[in-house]
């Protein structure tokens, strides 16, 4: 608790949170990194599961990277984001579900594409479901971080 | 525009939108689901048509775009009754007009796409390099798109009038 107090009261902290276009700057660059994340994976979950067969899977192997750069943009935002109320944040449920469905959807989409590079079909569309679940759930618990 | 917004002010849908403490909740996540369709599927054949990631092919993106009007078509319910459910602000709000105006471009974008663009493809190869044209539309839809999803996550920062 104490580190996370810390935290709140560093400089790049109180930046996030009081100058006038801090926070609304790195929310808007939060839900384009969203967009571009949870965007991709849902059409390869989609794709897995059946949708526009006309368009191989493997084909969503380099778009991916681009997912991925997606999230490094939102990790550093998300980062930004938390320090500027870090202890709330830090024991604040629907955040802390936030965070674990993120890390079901990243390890899933790492399993996702690990299969699709080796051909290897065993699950898919189990995986793409566990991935629309984290992902969409990640999404529900965000948005009701304002909420609750 | 103010006259018409204090009409819905009390009207039906304006009561039952802002009547349950959960309704706007909930019409905010169909709303960042409606977006991931929407920026996801447009991703994938746009980034493709501006000439990135040759390896797919690009006749086949084209199976994508029932999606983005799926997401559009989501976006569009819930967006309507944010209106009727704060009609007072975003008839006046800034960040809100300049939002609508540049999903009015991008439906003139996309329009110009399906009148020049969407005739030619079915004699396009598979790592068919589009022509500028194609390049142009798909970089301005990208763009576009980008900016409504940054301004719309401004609209609760962006001061009125």
């Amino acid at each position: 608790m104490e580190m996370l107090y810390w935290i709140e009261e560093s400089a790049i902290a109180l930046w996030v949170g009081e100058s006038l276009w801090g926070y609304p700057f790195l929310l808007s660059l939060h839900v384009v990194g969203l967009a571009v994340i949870v965007g991709l994976t849902l059409m390869l979950d989609l794709r897995l599961l059946g949708f526009f067969e006309a368009l191989s899977a493997q084909s969503f192997l380099p778009l991916m990277k681009f997912a991925w750069a997606g999230f490094a943009v939102n990790a550093v935002s998300g980062l930004l984001l938390f320090t500027s109320q870090a202890s709330y944040f830090a024991t604040h449920a629907p955040f802390l579900l936030k965070i674990g469905l993120i890390f079901v959807g990243a390890v899933t989409a790492g399993i996702i594409q690990h299969n699709l590079r080796n051909f290897q079909t065993k699950n898919a569309r189990a995986l793409a479901m566990v991935s629309l679940v984290a992902w969409g759930g990640a999404i529900v618990n965000g948005r009701l971080i304002a909420y609750f | 525009m103010e006259a018409l917004a204090q009409s819905l002010e009390g009207g039906a849908i304006n009561v039952w939108v802002t009547s349950s403490a959960w309704l706007w909740p909930l019409l905010e996540i169909l709303h960042f689901f409606g977006l991931s369709l929407l920026l996801g599927a447009l991703l994938v054949i746009d980034l493709r048509m501006i000439g990135f990631f040759r390896s797919i092919d690009i006749r086949a993106t084209h199976a994508l775009l029932p999606w983005v009007f799926v997401g559009f078509a989501l976006n569009l319910v819930t967006g309507i009754l944010f209106i009727f459910g704060d009609p007072l602000r975003y008839a006046v709000h800034a960040g809100f007009q300049l939002k609508m105006a540049l999903i009015l471009i991008a439906g003139v974008n996309a329009l110009w796409y399906a009148w020049k663009i969407h005739p030619k493809m079915q004699n396009w190869a598979a790592d068919e390099i589009p022509p500028r044209l194609a390049k142009g539309v798909a970089s301005v839809s990208l763009v576009v798109w980008t900016g409504v999803l940054l301004l719309g996550r401004l609209i609760p920062y962006v001061s009125s009038g």
